[in-house]
């Protein structure tokens, strides 16, 4: 089913936290509500599934308009953060409830708990209670309840963010791996940009309730709208410069920097991948300065230059050596310069 | 380790240990002498209550059953009858008193309420109204009281865009409350003139509705409380399941709040199990509870210790085998399993 917000606004009292957030969810697609806390994106996603009330604007589910249908009439099914398990029914009745309440016949009502208990690996533990389970299998019977009634969309409101690190690995792989098999459209709320970059088929960027950027991860990424998108995707963050625009020359300190946009910016930002830079000799670099610190990851290495006015984060190889303090000079790929405008972060292009 | 840790009784100096188990002796005595007393005062004949403190039966005094067999045999049927009373009056407005009380809880521990002052000053005057009416006009109550609640329902409408100052659930908690800080006795007259025009003293109804009213406050303060405690995201989860919210309420939060129920059905059970001087006023003969028995038996003659104590036995001990039977239900970890992993 595909879901759309109109110009949706939501106001806490006299706060704003969204503002005219417009969203087109495709048939089948997986889409990412990605932001930091506060962003506005669980408020989204809670609006989406009707357990908040909308300001003002239209949502739609299928193409019907369910701004003020309730919740339990909107036929979507949501995977709350806590999980919410109802602690006093086993894992078969907590699966089972929807269905329940949908006065569906036993012996079909058992046939699809079990079939969905399969697929989550939950099979075993039909009879025991929430509080005898791990976090992962709480994490999968919230899931399975979910699954359970084929609902229109998922809603998924940071669902792998009580898991411990190992585990979400996992999970986020058999998450992808679900969607993709029932096809079910699902929108899914995170702050982790791994998370989002992996899972959607498009990323929607919120902050302070505005959508910044809605496209598809490998775009969100090689072609940020602003530098508020620039620097919140990617890890390291990408390396801002900050200078002046004249023609097709960046200037910083002393140094100039041919780049790929034309226009006439006082204060500008320049920003470039630690990806990339490659740290070189003085005489061959863009910008100079000394090395201010050497982190082996394990494949490569992160080493951070402190040039004149800013520190730049390079990703060198795995066997890079030189010392704390060696002036060096970093090289940019002109290739990869994304310019900004300093004042709003609004992209020169 | 922390210091604030108490250590287990195995890992204690002896001397400290004596320290413990002698403070924990002396008041385990002083718990229990009273009830003691009680139960060999039941078996005392009056002369060996009378004749100064006797401690050990069949060593100090010898025992009787004489006061057993009149409260059972001589008295039988006035026996009885407050008993049963005492247990339809408590179970009953037990029974009203959850029902209406978690209802209200539950109600202010998940929706917003605004009741506008000016409505409530318009309720207030229209209550005025009625009192003239009936006490200084003569008019018929009932005629009285749908007229002011007439105008109190107009009145709020005609008001209702004027701008006034409102209250939240807070003020309302604190309202409810605030209806037993003044002692009962301040009510009995006028609540014992209500019953008598509605022709109702000395009926089972007067005293199950009084002390419905007057438990009221303390189950809404105490469920409030327990309500508060269930992770929301379990009612909406339950709402994006397809539940009703009549449905969430039987099925997710009653199974929930079980042990708080059970506590706090005790406490006012026992309550009115107790009450002694709303019964009073209300009730004289046919709706007699037990408290007044007891009490009736320091009448003419003196104080009858003996016949008193059986009837405190007899009104201690279903108590006890109540709260032994709810204990289980009173246990804590509930909620264990339903948020977070």
């Amino acid at each position: 089913m595909t879901v759309r917000l109109e110009k949706v606004v939501k106001f806490f009292g006299s706060v704003r936290v969204l503002h005219e957030l417009d969203l087109d969810v495709k048939e089948g697609e997986f889409l990412v509500l990605l932001g930091a806390s506060g962003s506005g994106k669980t408020t989204a996603l809670r609006m989406i599934a009707g357990l908040e009330t909308v300001s003002s604007g239209i949502i739609t589910i299928g193409g019907r308009d369910v701004t003020n249908v309730l919740p339990k009439n909107r036929d979507v099914a949501m995977v709350f953060q806590s999980y919410a398990l109802y602690p006093h029914k086993t894992v078969a009745e907590n699966i089972g409830y929807p269905l329940k309440i949908r006065r569906l016949p036993k012996p079909e009502m058992e046939a699809r708990i079990k079939d969905v208990a399969d697929q989550v690996q939950l099979t075993p533990y039909l009879a025991r209670y929430p509080r005898q389970l791990s976090g992962g299998q709480r994490q999968r019977v919230a899931l399975a309840r979910a699954m359970v009634r084929r609902p229109k969309v998922f809603l998924m409101d940071e669902p792998l963010s009580n898991l411990d690190a190992k585990l979400r690995g996992h999970m986020r792989a058999e998450l992808g791996h679900m969607q993709h098999d029932l096809g079910i459209t699902t929108i899914y709320v995170t702050h982790d940009q791994i998370e989002a970059m992996t899972l959607a088929h498009r990323v929607a960027l919120l902050e302070g309730g505005k959508l910044q950027q809605l496209d598809t991860p490998a775009n969100i990424y090689n072609d940020p709208a602003n530098l508020f998108v620039a620097q919140f995707i990617g890890s390291p963050s990408m390396n801002v410069v900050r200078g002046t625009l004249d023609g097709n020359l960046f200037m910083t300190g002393g140094t100039k920097i041919m780049v790929p946009v034309m226009g006439k910016v006082a204060e500008a930002v320049l920003g470039v991948r630690p990806e990339d830079c490659a740290v070189t000799a003085p005489e061959e670099a863009d910008v100079n300065g000394n090395i201010y610190a050497i982190e082996l990851i394990g494949d490569h290495t992160l080493v951070t230059v402190k040039t004149e006015s800013d520190m730049l984060t390079v990703k060198a190889a795995k066997d890079f050596s030189a010392k704390v303090g060696n002036a060096v000079g970093v090289r940019l790929s002109k290739d990869n310069l994304y310019l900004f405008e300093a004042e709003h972060g609004v992209r020169v292009r | 380790m922390s210091i604030f840790e108490s250590k287990k009784l195995g890992e204690m100096a002896v001397g400290t240990k004596i320290v413990v188990y002698g403070v924990l002796g002396i008041w385990t005595f002083i718990v229990l002498f009273p009830l003691y007393w009680v139960l060999i005062t039941s078996f005392k004949v009056p002369i060996a209550v009378s004749g100064g403190p006797f401690y050990l039966p069949f060593v100090d005094f010898l025992p009787s059953l004489h006061a057993w067999s009149y409260i059972f045999f001589d008295l039988g049927n006035d026996t009885f009858r407050p008993y049963f009373n005492s247990a339809v009056v408590a179970v009953f407005s037990t029974l009203l008193v959850m029902i209406a009380g978690s209802l209200a809880a539950y109600a202010l521990s998940r929706f917003t309420f605004r009741p506008r002052l000016l409505t409530i000053l318009i309720f207030i005057l229209a209550v005025a109204l009625v009192i003239v009416l009936v006490a200084a006009l003569g008019v018929n109550w009932l005629i009285a009281v749908t007229v002011g609640l007439a105008l109190a329902v107009i009145g709020a409408g005609m008001f209702r865009r004027t701008p006034s100052p409102t209250l939240g659930n807070p003020d309302i908690l604190f309202w409810m409350i605030s209806q037993r800080i003044f002692p009962p006795v301040v009510a009995a007259i006028p609540i014992y003139v209500m019953f008598q025009q509605v022709r109702l003293l000395d009926t089972h109804v007067a005293l199950i509705l009084t002390y419905t009213a007057v438990n009221l406050p303390i189950v809404v303060w105490l469920m409030y409380d327990f309500f508060v405690s269930i992770p929301k995201d379990l009612e909406e989860s339950a709402e994006l399941d397809g539940a009703s919210r009549i449905r969430i309420f039987f099925e997710i939060i009653l199974p929930l709040s079980k042990p708080g129920l059970v506590a706090t059905s005790l406490l006012v059970l026992i309550f009115s199990w107790n009450e002694y001087l709303l019964a009073l006023f209300l009730s004289t003969a046919n709706a007699q509870t037990m408290p007044l028995l007891v009490a009736a038996q320091n009448a003419t003659r003196g104080p009858q210790w003996w016949y008193m104590s059986v009837l405190i036995i007899i009104m201690i001990v279903p108590v006890i085998l109540l709260a032994l039977v709810l204990q289980r239900f009173i246990a804590k970890g509930l909620l264990v399993g339903a948020v977070k992993g």
